[in-house]
């Protein structure tokens, strides 16, 4: 049988966090990212694993959260509205460490918006939902195949490095169908949590380790160990120490710097020595793609650069990518939310543009193609 | 082989976001590479509604950008394609529903879709009366295949009436091609 599927990137979701082993989805239906729950009603039960429809989306993350700590796998999916309502627990995994993916496909907004509708708008949301200084990865993918990629890549992400770890999808990849080839996805091996094996007396659930992941105390090994949203020292333990409270957020903080390499994930066409660089992802990605092969037809040095890791903001290699460019171009379907973390890099005989687009219909590429003339001809 | 574009529009609850799903299981079967995509209202019924295919896709853009097929089964579906269809496209409008199909250089047949489908024994049928005038014109997959994904897609007990409107779809083009010149392929 042929290893092609006709697959919805919502179903990749779902199928990509079984082959990952993700046993517990807790979640709240809503549209545009119903199918991932669906799908993960059907698949999980097959393996063992739990579904539960919760009563909201706090209660879901929530129980995400338990889950998680009791030692599986989890995921929880929704849209803007209910990732606002995920923010508060959202923020209590960030600052505690336990593993999560949250799979967000975005719709219209604000508020409930436009519910079949796509949009970008969550870019923000995403990285700074939930208040305080916190760690979070964000991945953006712009295929089916990607989704699935993607969503394998969270889990282990958030499993090794005890952070969780969200996947911004727009509506039109969530409902997108392609025929994908899922034979190179058969061999992957999916990364484990790295669980505490040290001696029990005097454990700290937190001790600052070399590569800043504390291993996690598995239940039932028998570890003493406290879990609070409070600032804690490396105890568990809550503390309003200033000296502590300081080293144990920077500790927090410089996990994801100290395995930037690991998190960060770029794809860069043609930026080598492009006049004209397009920053953009999920499905702009995809028209911008299309959109460079076009301005290059018609002369003009046009390269692509996709943040697959949005957040944390992969800036050397933008900065790498954009160092001969003239106009840095950034579609995207909010009124300009990116291209405010591209405006913090952005050096002289540069000049940063924005496309923006809300009104529910995605960006097509020659509507890019027409702006970055315009810019050009203006210039 | 060169891409083609196919949209199945009308109003919601007219079974065409169902109808593309079948033309991209016939057309798996085939060994073809697909891009499916869709716009709907919230509501289960009425408002726009349209389910869009790129058939080997030559830039790797999933969506629509110049329509080859294009199948109208409601006036308010008419406005959303304005402006996206390719010149010489083949668009086929249903001859109920549809008073003003899209001006523009392409060429427009008005067919008795729903009304074939109300023979067939369900109005609701009009959307694979459509795949059938879709396949007769453009003979984008084997009959053969399309029968198959029917087979594969829909409910049991609604095969047979599904067999029996595309075989109605596919002859309608097939009886009314030496009248209308439009309804040949897209070259």
């Amino acid at each position: 049988m042929s290893s092609v599927l006709n697959l919805q990137g919502n179903h990749a979701c779902a199928l990509a966090a079984i082959a990952a082993g993700c046993r517990f989805y807790a979640g709240y239906p809503i549209t545009p990212s119903s199918e991932v729950a669906e799908r993960m009603s059907l698949e999980l039960p097959a393996v063992d694993g739990i579904f539960i429809q919760m009563e909201d989306e706090i209660a879901s993350m929530g129980a995400v959260i338990g889950a998680s700590l009791g030692g599986a796998k989890t995921m929880t999916a929704t849209s803007g509205p209910g990732f606002s309502l995920k923010q508060e627990h959202l923020g209590y995994a960030a600052a505690t460490e336990v593993p999560c993916v949250i799979i967000n496909v975005m719709r219209g907004g604000p508020s409930t918006g436009m519910p079949t509708r796509p949009a970008q708008g969550d870019v923000m949301q995403a990285r700074w939902g939930t208040h305080g200084d916190h760690p979070i990865i964000v991945l953006t993918p712009w295929s089916v195949e990607e989704v699935y990629e993607q969503t394998m890549r969270a889990f282990d992400l958030s499993e090794a490095l005890r952070i969780p770890v969200v996947v911004l999808i727009d509506e039109v990849i969530g409902h997108l169908v392609e025929s994908v080839d899922m034979a190179r996805f058969k061999a992957v091996k999916p990364v484990e949590r790295k669980w505490a094996d040290s001696k029990k007396q005097g454990f700290q659930p937190y001790a600052i380790t070399e590569d800043f992941v504390p291993p996690m105390p598995r239940p039932g090994d028998g570890y003493r160990t406290h879990t609070t949203g409070l600032t804690h020292a490396e105890s568990g333990f809550p503390t309003q120490d200033p000296e502590t409270g300081q080293r144990v957020i920077s500790r927090l903080l410089d996990k994801l710097e100290h395995h930037n390499k690991l998190v960060e994930s770029v794809e860069q066409t043609d930026c080598e020595d492009a006049e004209v660089v397009i920053v953009a992802f999920g499905i702009t990605a995809r028209a911008a793609q299309s959109a460079i092969a076009l301005l290059q037809k018609a002369g003009i040095k046009a390269g692509l650069f996709r943040p697959i890791t949005l957040w944390p903001f992969p800036d050397q290699s933008y900065a790498s990518a954009t160092r001969n460019a003239r106009l840095v171009l950034v579609p995207e379907m909010n009124a300009g939310q990116l291209i405010v973390e591209i405006e913090r890099y952005q050096k002289d005989g540069t000049s940063v543009v924005g496309l923006n687009r809300y009104d529910g219909e995605a960006i097509a590429p020659q509507q890019i193609v027409n702006k970055v003339k315009e810019v050009l001809q203006n210039a | 082989m060169s891409e083609i574009q196919i949209r199945f529009s009308g109003s919601g609850g007219q079974g065409l976001q169902l109808a593309a799903k079948i033309l991209a299981s016939a057309l798996a079967l085939e060994g073809r590479s697909i891009s499916m995509s869709q716009s709907y209202e919230p509501t289960s019924r009425g408002g726009l509604s349209r389910s869009d295919l790129v058939v080997d896709s030559s830039a790797g853009y999933p969506l629509v950008t110049e329509i080859d097929y294009l199948i109208i089964l409601d006036q308010l579906a008419v406005e959303n394609s304005t402006g996206m269809i390719k010149s010489g496209a083949a668009v086929i409008v249903d001859n109920e529903r549809v008073d003003a199909p899209p001006p523009g250089e392409h060429k427009t047949s008005t067919l008795p879709l729903v009304q074939t489908a109300r023979e067939v024994g369900n109005i609701r049928a009009a959307n694979v009366v459509s795949l059938g005038a879709i396949v007769g014109i453009s003979n984008i997959c084997a009959q053969k295949s399309l029968l198959q994904a029917i087979h594969d897609t829909v409910p049991s007990r609604f095969v047979d009436l599904n067999l029996e409107a595309f075989k109605r779809g596919y002859a309608l083009v097939s009886a009314n091609r030496e009248e209308d010149p439009h309804l040949t392929a897209v070259s």
